[in-house]
Formats: structure tokens, sequence, C-alpha cells
């Protein structure tokens, strides 16, 4: 990995006794997709506040592009968009309003075709107000401003929410190609599947502390199979045991499904000797990892 | 200080200052015009006042019913509280949303994330407060100085007028440290607007009290009214050096506190 774009070192934040994260480490190289999921609570938002300079931490330190993220907050977000979770603007002003004062900010050249150019591709109405915007539309002007000034690093907190498909597809679509222009991405979401299709990378974030980290393809290729076997009669899953195995259900007629994390061959070998019907092995979906993961 | 983001909070509060000043200038025109007919019928008006206890009549300034002939000390007298109070309601109510309002209409991650640190959205709010209560002092000011000079039967004191209203606009600056300093207490964002109108009429009654009760006299030093002396028909009237150091002192203890507290601040949104 080249030299991280974000380098978080054993980061903590509590809340009085409550915690925030515990001692999380990150790297995260220049020009990646990085996805960290994780349900609510888990820690993600605290983190980017703590990146974004919004809140302290309590202890351990983030740097981004090797700046401290305290002390050089100034310079990093010349360089840093960022897409809240909550799509909340200046309900006062008007789009085109709001995105000039954005832009404003930084030392942008065509700032107003860049304007013009990025509501297009949304078919975002400049000449409304924000306050009459719907969610979808909210979403819109909170994606466009944080890529006005062209940064090298978007942080992007549940971007997705309110966007219709279309307008997903399209913004992934953008996201896919200023990355490849250089721009590096860190994408926060408990929608596994968005994460499935954009990041190279994944951190798994439960009960503040980051449980995985991984490769998207690697995450679905470690061994984590998915088996639905149909038997020849009836089968009792408590007599069903075999190292490996987790979260078997019993299904209809004499079905069974569980996670295997074992060697197929020792699970062919173990079921060899029983009436079977049917047997299916597949890859579990991110979910179902993701799912796989948090019961552990 | 940030050019941009100072620029965009004086458009965001631009209707609210002229609400603000047209409201109080308003008052004083009304207030004013009225002191020729209070001329003409002085004595019968006089003659009503004195049934009134003195000290109801001193906690407004008059510490003569003479006074209220000139028209200085009818100015002073009448636009006490439109001035000093509603002033100083405005500046408690801007300063104390100033910051926080960000944080509860929940665009405080709009603003943290642009290229600002907290000092530059500190101080940038700050100036926007300290120009809203200056152009407020002014134009209500100067409205009362036309005011004066349209009715006036006789000359008044440039100087007592002056440091009348110098007086003013250092109660209204107090109020606004004052408001800001709260706002960076808060910890859970939500409006305290009505805590800070309540905090001003609260002090107003303190120095109401201590003015027309003989024993509460003391505890009128509770209360920044206290010293913001109204007293402009007093020959003797002049700039209190030691409420001067009060006032500047206060309000550079309060902001330099805020500045501290909004440093460090976690925001949550």
């Amino acid at each position: 990995m080249s030299t991280p774009i974000i380098d978080i070192t054993d980061l903590s934040k509590f809340y009085g006794k409550a915690r925030g994260i515990e001692h999380i480490n990150l790297e995260i190289g220049e020009g990646e997709i990085f996805g960290f999921i994780g349900p609510n609570g888990a820690g993600k938002s605290t983190t980017i506040r703590i990146l974004m300079n919004m809140i302290f931490p309590t202890g351990g330190s983030a740097r981004i592009m090797g700046m401290d993220v305290i002390r050089d907050t100034k310079k990093i977000k010349m360089q840093v968009g960022y897409i809240p979770s909550d799509a909340n603007a200046y309900s006062s002003m008007g789009v085109h309003e709001f995105m000039n004062y954005c832009i404003h900010f930084y030392q942008v050249r065509n700032g107003e075709q860049r304007i013009s150019e990025l509501s297009e591709l949304f078919e975002l109405d400049l000449n409304r107000q924000i306050a009459d915007l719907s969610l979808g539309n909210r979403k819109k002007v909170s994606i466009v401003q944080s890529l006005l000034h062209n940064p090298k690093l978007l942080i992007m907190d549940e971007p997705t929410t309110g966007l219709d498909p279309l307008m997903q597809s399209v913004f992934f679509e953008l996201l896919r190609s200023e990355n490849r222009k250089g721009m590096t991405i860190f994408f926060s979401s408990h929608i596994l599947a968005e994460v499935q299709m954009l990041c190279k990378r994944v951190a798994i974030i439960k009960g503040g502390k980051i449980i995985q980290l991984e490769n998207i393809d690697n995450l679905r290729k470690k061994q984590l199979k998915k088996v639905y076997i149909e038997f020849g009669d009836k089968v009792n899953k408590e007599n069903f045991s075999i190292s490996g195995i987790e979260s078997v259900i019993t299904g209809p007629g004499n079905t069974l499904s569980f996670m295997y994390s074992g060697n197929i061959s020792d699970l062919v070998s173990y079921l060899s000797g029983k009436m079977i019907i049917n047997l299916m092995i597949e890859e579990p979906s991110l979910d179902e990892i993701f799912l796989h993961y948090y019961k552990n | 200080m940030n050019r941009n983001l100072f620029l965009k909070e004086i458009r965001r509060n631009a209707v609210s200052l002229m609400i603000w000043m047209i409201v109080i200038t308003i008052l004083i025109v009304l207030t004013m015009s009225i002191y020729r007919t209070f001329m003409e019928n002085q004595s019968k008006i006089v003659g009503m006042l004195s049934i009134i206890p003195k000290g109801a009549l001193q906690f407004k300034g008059i510490s003569n019913f003479n006074d209220l002939l000139s028209v200085l000390g009818f100015y002073a007298a009448n636009n006490v509280i439109y001035m000093m109070v509603l002033g100083s309601i405005f500046s408690i109510v801007l300063s104390s949303n100033i910051l926080l309002k960000e944080e509860y209409d929940k665009t405080a991650e709009y603003l943290l994330t642009r290229p600002l640190t907290r000092s530059d959205i500190f101080l940038s709010k700050l100036a926007v407060l300290y120009l809203n209560v200056f152009i407020l002092n002014l134009v209500t000011s100067v409205a009362g100085f036309i005011c004066m000079e349209l009715v006036k039967k006789g000359p008044f004191s440039i100087r007592a007028f002056l440091i009348l209203t110098l007086y003013t606009l250092l109660l209204n600056l107090l109020f606004g440290a004052i408001g800001l300093f709260l706002s960076t207490l808060v910890k859970r964002a939500k409006p305290i607007t009505t805590f800070s109108i309540g905090l001003v009429l609260i002090f107003y009654f303190i120095f109401t009290l201590s003015k027309i009760t003989e024993g509460a006299a003391k505890i009128g030093y509770l209360s920044p009214f206290r010293f913001a002396n109204v007293d402009a028909i007093n020959p003797a009237y002049t700039i209190d050096l030691w409420h001067l150091a009060y006032f500047i002192g206060i309000s550079l203890l309060l902001t330099g506190l805020s500045y501290r507290f909004y440093k460090r601040k976690d925001i949550y949104t």
C-alpha cells in the first residue's frame, strides 16, 4: 500500500462512560474505494466525525494525507469532500446560493461551470429553495456540494439515503469515474450491497471496534459457504454436527440450511453416509457474511 | 475570520436586524413625539407623577421630576426600556443562536467540514454579532438624536447623550457575551432563546426591584443594568471607569471563555 491517505492509530472516543469507538486502527491508501460497514451505533459516524474534526477523540490519533486531523484541519479540508448522513442544508437558502456559498471556501477555477455540470448530472434544479426540496433532492444537494472543489478524498456517511435507484446508479458511476482520476473514497454505510458494488476493501465495525478488515473479494472467498441440503428422510438438526457449521436452520420438508466455514471435502465426507436428495453450496451474500461476523 | 462565512451570516441576520431596528425606532419616535404635549401640560403631568413612589421613577434614571422637562431627561427616562432592554434581548437572542443554530438546524456538518478552523468560525460569528449590535445601536441612537433635535425646547448635552449611548452599547454587548457563553455550554443542541430572553428580563426585574425597594438595593449589583447609568441629566453625569471596566471585563472574560469552550466542543447534529 502507498502512503496512507487516512491513517488512524489507536483511536478511541468515549461519551462519559459510554463507548463510541475503542482502539481503532485503520490505514487507507491513496486511490482506494474503502467501505466502512456496521449497523447503527457501531461507531461509523463517530469515526467520521473525528476525521472531520467535529468531535475530539479521547485517545489515539488520526491523520489525513499525513496531517493531524485536529491541528491541520483547515489544510485537510481544502482537499476533502464530505457527504453527511443527514441532508440538512441551510433551508433559508436557494440551491444556487448554497452552491456558491460552498464553492467560495475553495480556490476553484470555473466554479460556476462545475456547479452546472454536477447539477445537470443529478438533475438538480438550481433555482429552487432548499426548504422546498424533497429528501432525495436535498441528498443531491449534499452530493453536489461535496464534489464542487474536486477533492482528493471523499468521505461519505450513508450517502445514498433518499436517492432513487436511477440516481444511485448515476452517483456510483460518477464515483467510479472520480476514483479513476485519483480520488480516494471512504464510504460508510450499513447497506452492504452498495458497499459490495463499489468498494475494493472493507472494514466491519462492531461495538466500536473493527472486527474485520478485508478485501471484498477475499471476504467472499473466505471459506464461508452457504449450504442447503434436502435429505431423503427426516433430519434432526441437533444430530447434525460437524466442525465449522453455524446458523443451522430447519426448512420445509427435510431441508437444512447453514453457513459452513470448514473444508468442503470434510463436509462431503460427513454427508456421504446420509440419504441426500439435493445439495447446494453457494457464495453467501455480503449481508450473510456480515451477519456471520456479527454473531461471532 | 472568514469573509465568506461573515457575509453569509450578515445576510442571514439582515431581516431580523431590520425588524428590530424598525420596531425600536418606531417606539422611540412615538415616545419622543409626545414630548411637546408633555411640556405643554407639564404642571398636570408633574402633579400626576408626584403620586408615584420616588423609587419607581429612580429606576428609570429620574432623580427629580424636573428631569423630565429636559429633552435628554425625557429621552433617557422613556427610551431606556426600548434601547437597553429590547437591545439586550436582540443581542442575547442573536448571540445565543449564532453558533448553536448550526447545531440544532443540523447545518454544522456543512460548516465544520469547510476549510475553516474553529477560530475562523467563532471570530466570523463574533464579528457578525458585534456588527449587528453596533448597527442597531447606531440607527436607534441616531433616530433618538434626530427626534430630540426635532422636539427640543432648548439645548441638551451631546456629551451626556453619547455617554448614555455608550452605556447602552456596552450593556447590549455584555448580554451578547452572556448569550454566546451560554450557547457554548449547551451539550445537546436545542434553542435557548426563551431562556436567554428570560435572563434579560430577570436581570431587569432585579434591577427594578433594587431601585424601588430600599432593602433590596444591594441585590441590584447582581444585574448588569445596575452598572448602566441613565441619569443623563445629572450635571455630574460621566463615564464611571469602574463600570466601564465591569462591562468590558465581563464581556471579554465571557467571550474568551466561549472561544476556549467552542474550540474544544464536540459538535453533534
